[in-house]
């Protein structure tokens, strides 16, 4: 292991020590680090809140800011946040509008997160639920419920943020993001693993000359381990899956998001969206937002996701809606 | 006789006591499939349990469930302690107007308890878990024709036959899991607790 870390223990709460000393618009609440939260809430708006384990950034607390989210509950290395922490963020971010709980699919975020909703109920804070599932690979057509949430989430953030920041009420926001959701799709692959701090060492491995077809951002088994392709076959075949469940028309506009898992340079996601654009523009498709870069990482994978959002009237003028985070600036030009 | 509100806070001093007792044997216990955080998880939430109980002025029987729910989940986040809190929030909205806690009430509280852990846990009755333990106690309670002492008498039996049920069942929830046949032949250790739960009620039902 070669990482930047003074001890594997302390490296989640070193981050985020790191985190508050560089950016004054965020706080933590309740005397905890992992509570991370906005510094500056807006009055009567609906909050969302999101969590999960640390391992990912810029998900899932990189998203906390101006019209977009405003509290993350931040547990260790893929690891969730306890219940307490969630509400905590909660009790927080609560402007009396109530409160959207956005995360990822897996047991044991949902677990905590439902039950912090049941200790808000219990404290007259009303809140609802969106599970990002946007990764194709991780379950077929007819079984998305059981779809983990990575990359794609972002453009949950963005609606549900943008939609809370135009001051609609929790029932409205909840809606819009579901939306947002059943209309996203992400496909990854990965090139090499990664390596938890406390753990040491790879957990699994990714042969000199392989790629793993769906991988998960946490090492999760994909659907096949192939020999590495030229970057456009790579495309071609992960772009198949996501038009396979799709009905992208020509006139239709959609959301791009190439995302790095950690280790994988720009230069290379510019290569990949070249190939995804021409796919599109194949089928008259407009890509009307494109976001490249470091999304959603799993520590120092390399490898990429492809996200695609199908835009509608309702979704467009949200996802244009401008954005100031830490971590994802998003400017009206 | 059913119990009134100020016997049932008797529970949570009982429930403390208890897990406090059994701290060492149920981290041994733990330890054998699982990380050994059961005996720390059971002997700090019901501590917590305790003294938000005895911190109300004046709480009805499901006010008590309520302050010992939200107690569990800030002092013990562990799968197990969530599971816990779940149950006793669940208890709470189940009798929030019950002014007394007998044969039914009981039978009540250990049903949404077991349903609460069910859904929360995303466990099936023969996975090898709490719920294996916890659905035979409401279902003794619901088959009951007793006063609740006795009734409890006999859902602690029932208990006890389902605990010993459950060293034939192997693991497929939580760390215990990546034993699978490892855990074949012993007690499932959340079912343990269930079972300790039962037990503790019982005794305090039969105090004079």
């Amino acid at each position: 292991m070669k990482k930047f870390l003074n001890t594997p223990e302390a490296f989640v709460d070193e981050m985020l020590e790191g985190i508050y000393r560089a950016h004054p618009q965020v706080t933590h609440a309740a005397g905890d680090l992992r509570c991370y939260v906005t510094a500056n809430p807006v009055p009567g708006k609906v909050g969302i809140v999101t969590g999960g384990g640390s391992g990912h950034l810029p998900t899932f607390l990189g998203f906390v800011g101006e019209n977009m989210l405003d509290g993350c509950a931040v547990g260790g290395v893929f690891q969730s946040p306890s219940s307490d922490q969630i509400l905590e963020v909660t009790k927080h971010v609560d402007q009396g509008a109530g409160v959207l709980y956005l995360y990822g699919n897996y047991t044991g975020d949902i677990m905590n997160f439902d039950m912090a909703g049941e200790l808000a109920e219990l404290e007259d804070i009303t809140t609802r639920t969106v599970m990002g599932n946007d990764d194709v690979a991780s379950s077929v057509v007819g079984e998305e419920h059981k779809r983990r949430g990575v990359a794609g989430i972002f453009f949950l953030y963005k609606a549900a943020g943008a939609a809370a920041a135009e001051m609609l009420p929790l029932d409205e926001v909840a809606r819009i993001t579901d939306k947002a959701r059943a209309r996203t799709r992400t496909m990854g692959v990965a090139l090499s693993p990664c390596i938890v701090p406390e753990v040491g060492k790879p957990s699994f491995t990714i042969g000199e000359n392989e790629m793993e077809i769906g991988m998960g951002i946490h090492g999760e088994p994909g659907i096949s381990r192939e020999p590495l392709k030229p970057a456009d076959e790579v495309v071609d075949v992960m772009m198949a899956r996501i038009f396979a469940e799709t009905d992208y028309k020509s006139g239709d506009e959609v959301a791009v998001l190439i995302n790095g898992l950690g280790a994988t340079p720009l230069e290379e996601l510019y290569i990949l969206f070249r190939r995804v654009s021409i796919l599109m523009e194949e089928r008259g498709v407009t890509i009307r937002h494109c976001w490249l870069g470091e999304f959603a990482t799993s520590m120092e994978m390399a490898g990429a996701s492809i996200s695609v959002l199908h835009l509608d009237d309702e979704l467009e003028p949200l996802l244009a809606k401008p954005v100031n985070t830490p971590f994802f600036k998003h400017i009206k030009v | 006789m059913a119990m009134t509100a100020e016997q049932t806070r008797a529970f949570y001093p009982a429930w403390a006591e208890r897990f406090a007792a059994e701290r060492e044997a149920l981290i041994a216990l733990d330890g054998k499939v699982g990380d050994s955080d059961l005996g720390i998880t059971m002997s700090k939430g019901f501590a917590a349990a305790r003294d938000a109980v005895a911190a109300l002025e004046e709480a009805t029987i499901a006010g008590q469930m309520k302050a010992a729910g939200a107690a569990l989940a800030k002092a013990a986040p562990s799968t197990m302690g969530t599971l816990m809190a779940t149950g006793f929030l669940r208890g709470f909205k189940a009798l929030e107007s019950a002014g007394q806690f007998g044969t039914p009430e009981a039978a009540t509280f250990w049903r949404a308890y077991a349903e609460g852990v069910a859904q929360r846990g995303k466990a099936q009755l023969g996975d090898k878990t709490v719920l294996d333990v916890l659905d035979p106690i409401a279902a003794a309670l619901e088959a009951s024709g007793s006063p609740l002492p006795q009734a409890l008498d006999e859902a602690v039996t029932a208990a006890a036959a389902a605990l010993e049920a459950t060293k034939d069942m192997v693991a497929q929830h939580g760390k215990a899991a990546a034993f699978q046949e490892k855990s074949r032949g012993l007690p499932d250790a959340g079912g343990t607790v269930a079972v300790m739960l039962v037990e503790v009620m019982r005794d305090v039902a039969h105090r004079p």
